[in-house]
């Protein structure tokens, strides 16, 4: 199969002019500078925010709050915590995954399936996953379990339904067209519906993970001793407030970090959905 | 003959509430060969206890006080995040020099913040409705820029070329183009909205020790860590579900009635 040829996009991976070239490195740089500026404003704001307070307590400075950062990423405690709310947040990905991809080609590919199941999931759907603390804190206990489980229903959903949309997306002209050629069924649900769902899956996956690490702040700082939504709060009792906003600063950017890979992960296995939308 | 049977309304009512109402007779099947005094829910003890609760429980009252932080919250978010996306959009230098600010924050979770908010503000509404602006402040904003990037630049030159104001262009131009945008950034706000008042709730909840911030998630976590009565939890948790539904039920709704011109 071959691709239509692609207009070269601005800022796109391929450059090989020597004056495109020179063009992107300038508007990195120019990227560069106008972030370093905004975030010099930033915390200048913020030091003198902090001098206005007055209360450490409340808003330390920036500085403290760097030292705070360097100390914590020297000893280890922020790479513990954070490899262990990733870890979990992987699991539950994991097992959010092998439910709803299958379900969802199970729902997008028989009506019979659908309209069955589909009521339960949209009696279910509503309910946020951060409904389910309080029972799942009497079922499982604080632990590891409650912040997967939780993930696991956050991420199920997105998932889900990306799926079923994917699966509906084919298009109708590939499908008789494969069946006109005397396609098998698994032949055709290898080489056209999963390729052919998989860009709308990743994207639904990318929500996954979205919603799935917002919740696990949620999760761990009410029902698990470890993690870094565990230690946010636990700085916050001992009022290390530095702590706290480093902390805060960690699950940013570990969750800015896990939507890169995701990204790359979705750019490497779905290279034709590239400017149909469903990349972005 | 099948294909009548299959059409009818009944037909499918029958076909949808097939499965829910037969988890629900296994689930009441399961919990009737619990020994006595479990505390474990049961579909029966959970419609119980919803009446208790409606009758003299509050369960109306805490929903209220829940949904009213929401509401307070998520509009000053909106004229904030509506505001600010309207100048982004329009100006090229306020959205590079805030894009990278807005989008270090993008990531941080809503939750991450209530420890912050706690130090700030204390473990009352103040701290519930900073929690849920931060939260639907995000949706709004960046689908306000979208939307003001998405608008026709033909509409905005014809407008210009025919001496239009900056106002005006901005009321008759640039917000009826962005409407449909700002509108879905509203929908996903009300939903990320009720989805961190249950979360602020219910951990302010369980870390200030309970009964000062009130709300639906706090009267939650009275019923886990206070009462342990987890039917009244599925009912809360069935409270929860149905807002969500109607929130996004009414956003839909207005979307349809606001931007006609939109299928």
């Amino acid at each position: 199969m071959t691709l239509p040829a692609r207009s070269p996009v601005p800022g796109g991976p391929v450059a090989s002019d020597p004056a495109q070239v020179r063009r992107r490195s300038w508007m990195l740089n120019r990227k560069l500078w106008v972030s370093l500026r905004a975030f010099g404003v930033f915390f200048l704001v913020w030091w003198l925010l902090h001098l206005w307070n007055g209360n450490p307590l409340q808003l330390p400075s920036p500085l403290k709050v760097f030292e705070a950062l360097w100390g914590l990423l020297r000893d280890g405690e922020i790479a513990s915590h954070a490899s262990v709310s990733t870890l979990r947040m992987l699991v539950a990905l994991a097992l959010s995954i092998t439910v709803a991809v299958p379900l969802g080609f199970l729902m997008g590919l028989s009506r019979r399936a659908e309209d069955l199941i589909d009521p339960l999931v949209e009696i279910l759907r509503p309910i946020s996953g951060i409904a389910w603390l309080p029972l799942a804190l009497f079922i499982f206990g604080v632990g590891d379990t409650l912040p997967v489980f939780i993930m696991f229903y956050v991420g199920f959903f997105p998932i889900l339904l990306n799926t079923i949309a994917g699966v509906r997306q084919t298009d109708p002209r590939l499908l008789a067209a494969a069946r006109t050629m005397g396609v098998g069924r698994t032949a055709l649900l290898v080489h056209v519906l999963v390729p052919s769902a998989l860009p709308t899956v990743m994207v639904g996956i990318r929500l996954a993970f979205a919603a799935s690490w917002a919740a696990i702040v949620a999760a761990e700082l009410i029902g698990s001793p470890s993690g870094l939504g565990f230690a946010i709060e636990w700085y916050r009792q001992l009022l290390m407030t530095p702590k706290v906003f480093a902390f805060i600063l960690a699950i940013g950017v570990v969750g800015y970090l896990c939507d890169l890979g995701l990204r790359a992960l979705q750019h490497r296995m779905t290279p034709w959905a590239e400017g149909t939308g469903a990349s972005s | 003959m099948k294909t009548w049977t299959q059409d009818t309304p009944a037909f499918a009512l029958m076909r949808n509430m097939a499965l829910p109402v037969l988890l629900g007779l296994l689930w009441q099947l399961w919990a009737m060969t619990l020994p006595e005094g479990s505390p474990a829910p049961a579909p029966l003890k959970v419609f119980e206890s919803l009446g208790d609760l409606l009758v003299g429980g509050g369960l109306l009252s805490a929903t209220a006080q829940s949904l009213g932080r929401v509401l307070l919250g998520f509009a000053a978010a909106s004229v904030l995040g509506i505001a600010l996306g309207l100048l982004m959009g329009s100006f090229a230098a306020m959205r590079e020099n805030l894009d990278p600010i807005i989008e270090s924050f993008r990531p941080i979770a809503p939750m991450a913040i209530l420890p912050i908010a706690i130090l700030w503000l204390g473990t009352g509404t103040p701290t519930a409705l900073a929690i849920v602006a931060y939260a639907s402040f995000f949706p709004v904003l960046v689908n306000t820029v979208h939307g003001v990037s998405r608008v026709d630049r033909k509409l905005l030159l014809a407008a210009r070329t025919m001496g239009m104001s900056r106002l005006t262009i901005l009321t008759r131009v640039v917000l009826p183009g962005a409407l449909p945008s700002i509108l879905l950034g509203s929908r996903l706000a009300m939903g990320v909205a009720w989805t961190a008042i249950i979360a602020a709730e219910l951990a302010v909840g369980s870390k200030s020790g309970g009964g000062s911030s009130g709300g639906i998630g706090q009267m939650m976590f009275v019923f886990y860590a206070y009462n342990i009565d987890l039917n009244a939890i599925v009912v809360c948790m069935a409270v929860v579900g149905v807002v969500a539904l109607l929130i996004d039920r009414l956003f839909r709704s207005a979307e349809r009635h606001l931007i006609p011109w939109r299928p």
